[in-house]
């Protein structure tokens, strides 16, 4: 087990890395000199510009410049925003913190949604289990803007006194924060609770299908201790894996989904940011979010390995 | 992440056989019929599309967010424009984009996951570990920044979306390989002496092409959703030409006054999606993919 979990880390030490590269190179792909993009504007006086190049170090080699990024980035410095001209990292965390928000509560909400109704189809089959599977089949083809767009739509034509733009901080009023992010988790969890439905049901029709519930049930437990006891606890570890997995999935949508419900969460800051050429801004994002999902990936591949010891080869 | 990782594409691909749309092998077929015929609608339109479409797509007019009419079968947009001309026309840009995007991505994925799979050892990790760094980015993420790096237009958006979508493709393309490859057919085929080259391409590329075209096929239904995100969020191809992602963010400040300039593009993002997902679970009853893993 222990080597198991060197080796995991150990790999996700060096994908971190290789993602880190990624991000490095690509703000140095930007067309033109990044320097004149550093000063935002074309008619900068020469020695400014030579300024800025040795401010940034863009006088340096390639590799010492990328060594002196990934110093200053593990060490929490991610640049300074090209808009603002303040640190990145500051802004960052308080977006981040409202999309953490954003994510668990869609994840919650897809996990009952997915769950009860991957459930119902499996033990109720006929008319229950064809619709949901219907319903399914069509949520799958609609991408969560949609969703998001349509919500908003609805609520302008038909409740046009329910405000469902912006966000109220948790501190500030608890209730009112989790009413503001409640249609916005929904609209990303749609199409993640497909997915959560679906692996349920095929999970407990598998289950179903054992001879161990066969002898439980001969021996005369009751239904709902079927349901509890061996159902359930069998389907959930396929469910939590690729319930989990969906976190990348979550993330990536919760840039379109809080740009489009105002929530000033860090996928809105991405979009903000590729609208004013913030590069700094917009490196320190896919920096963070790649390295997020990295690291619940990673979390997840070694619980997966403690619940289930078929997975250590 | 190793095999314990499912992508979205392969995830949806190797569900449980018991997890999948329809039941039977009749109605696999009933399904890719429909998603075929669903297809051949869609290509006709976009195809004939200056033919088909009522009015010139950026042909602006005075009537600005009319209502549905005879005139205008979806109304007009914000600057009087036809909202069913501007969709027949945009669903060019949009599947254009998507199916070159998605070719070049199953060739990369071809070449690289036959590669790795049929000749393992070093060649085999080198291309898996460098696919997986590619891998670990959220693809949406990924998307935006290569394109807000390289600056959106169409040859950009084409070459990010093959990049983003080749590990998945890869991955597809190596696991049947690497059984495939210990078969007895293709031990007898070596010792006879036949070229590695058409070794893989006579033997090995018919047996795991079944998994290959379910993948492409769901790839082009998630491409479809990244083209058009790309273009919500602006990163779409530049305007004037109408795209559907870019319409439906454009419709969204008037989206009140004129539902149908949101509804439209929609309608229409759904219906190629379903289309492709149709198509890859019809695909995937019939050619039984599964027992191929």
């Amino acid at each position: 087990m222990m080597r198991f979990v060197l080796g995991r880390l150990a790999w996700m030490a060096a994908i971190l890395l290789g993602v880190s590269l990624v991000a490095f190179l690509l703000m140095r792909a930007i067309p033109g000199d990044f320097a004149i993009a550093a000063a935002g504007s074309q008619s900068v006086a020469p020695e400014v510009l030579a300024t800025i190049r040795r401010d940034l170090g863009l006088d340096q080699p390639l590799l010492a410049q990328y060594l002196a990024w990934l110093g200053h980035a593990l060490t929490g410095d991610l640049g300074t925003s090209f808009v603002t001209r303040r640190p990145v990292l500051g802004e960052l965390l308080n977006r981040l913190a409202v999309t953490v928000q954003l994510t668990l509560l869609a994840a919650l909400i897809a996990a009952v949604m997915g769950g009860a109704t991957g459930l119902a189809a499996a033990r109720l089959r006929g008319a229950t289990d064809w619709l949901v599977r219907l319903w399914n089949g069509l949520m799958l083809a609609v991408p969560n803007y949609v969703v998001a767009t349509l919500i908003v739509l609805l609520f302008g034509l038909y409740f046009p006194g329910i405000t469902v733009l912006g966000y109220t901080p948790f501190l500030e009023d608890p209730l009112a924060c989790l009413g503001s992010l409640l249609l916005p988790a929904f609209a990303l969890a749609l199409a993640v609770s497909v997915t959560i439905a679906e692996n349920t049901r095929a999970a407990v029709l598998e289950v179903a299908s054992q001879d161990f519930v066969m002898v439980a049930r001969a021996k005369g437990l009751k239904p709902s201790a079927i349901l509890r006891d061996y159902l359930m606890r069998n389907a959930l570890t396929p469910v939590i894996t690729a319930a989990g997995l969906k976190i990348a999935a979550l993330l990536g949508g919760s840039i379109l989904v809080e740009t489009i419900f105002a929530i000033p969460g860090m996928g809105q800051y991405l979009f903000e940011s590729i609208n004013s050429r913030d590069y700094p801004v917009i490196q320190a994002i896919v920096l963070v979010a790649a390295g997020i999902v990295v690291l619940v990936n990673t979390a997840i591949d070694i619980a997966y390995a403690r619940i289930d010891a078929r997975v250590q080869m | 992440m190793s095999g314990a990782a499912p992508d979205s594409v392969a995830g949806a691909a190797l569900a449980p056989r018991s997890a999948r749309m329809g039941a039977g092998l009749g109605q696999g077929w009933l399904l890719l019929g429909l998603g075929l015929a669903m297809l051949a609608a869609l290509l006709i339109v976009t195809v004939f599309a200056p033919l088909v479409a009522p009015y010139d797509a950026s042909l602006t007019s005075p009537d600005s967010l009319a209502p549905a009419s005879a005139a205008h079968w979806l109304g007009t947009d914000s600057i009087g424009r036809d909202v069913l001309s501007r969709l027949i026309v945009g669903g060019r840009t949009t599947l254009l984009i998507t199916v070159s995007a998605v070719f070049a991505a199953l060739v990369a994925g071809l070449v690289l996951g036959l590669a790795a799979g049929y000749l393992g050892g070093l060649v085999d990790e080198v291309i898996m570990r460098l696919l997986d760094v590619v891998f670990a980015f959220p693809v949406l993420l990924l998307a935006i920044a290569v394109v807000a790096a390289l600056g959106p237009t169409v040859p950009n958006l084409i070459l990010t979306i093959a990049i983003v979508y080749t590990p998945a493709m890869a991955r597809v393309v190596r696991a049947p390989v690497l059984s495939v490859k210990q078969w007895d057919h293709v031990e007898a085929a070596r010792s006879v002496g036949m070229s590695e080259l058409r070794l893989v391409l006579r033997h090995i590329l018919p047996i795991v092409i079944s998994p290959i075209l379910v993948a492409t096929s769901l790839t082009l239904s998630q491409t479809i959703f990244t083209v058009t995100a790309l273009s919500f969020l602006g990163l779409g191809p530049p305007p004037p030409d109408p795209n559907w992602g870019g319409m439906l963010s454009e419709a969204r400040q008037f989206m009140e006054l004129a539902p149908l300039t949101v509804i439209g593009p929609a309608a229409a993002i759904v219906y190629a999606t379903l289309t492709f997902i149709i198509i890859a679970n019809g695909l995937r009853e019939v050619l039984d993919v599964g027992s191929v893993r």
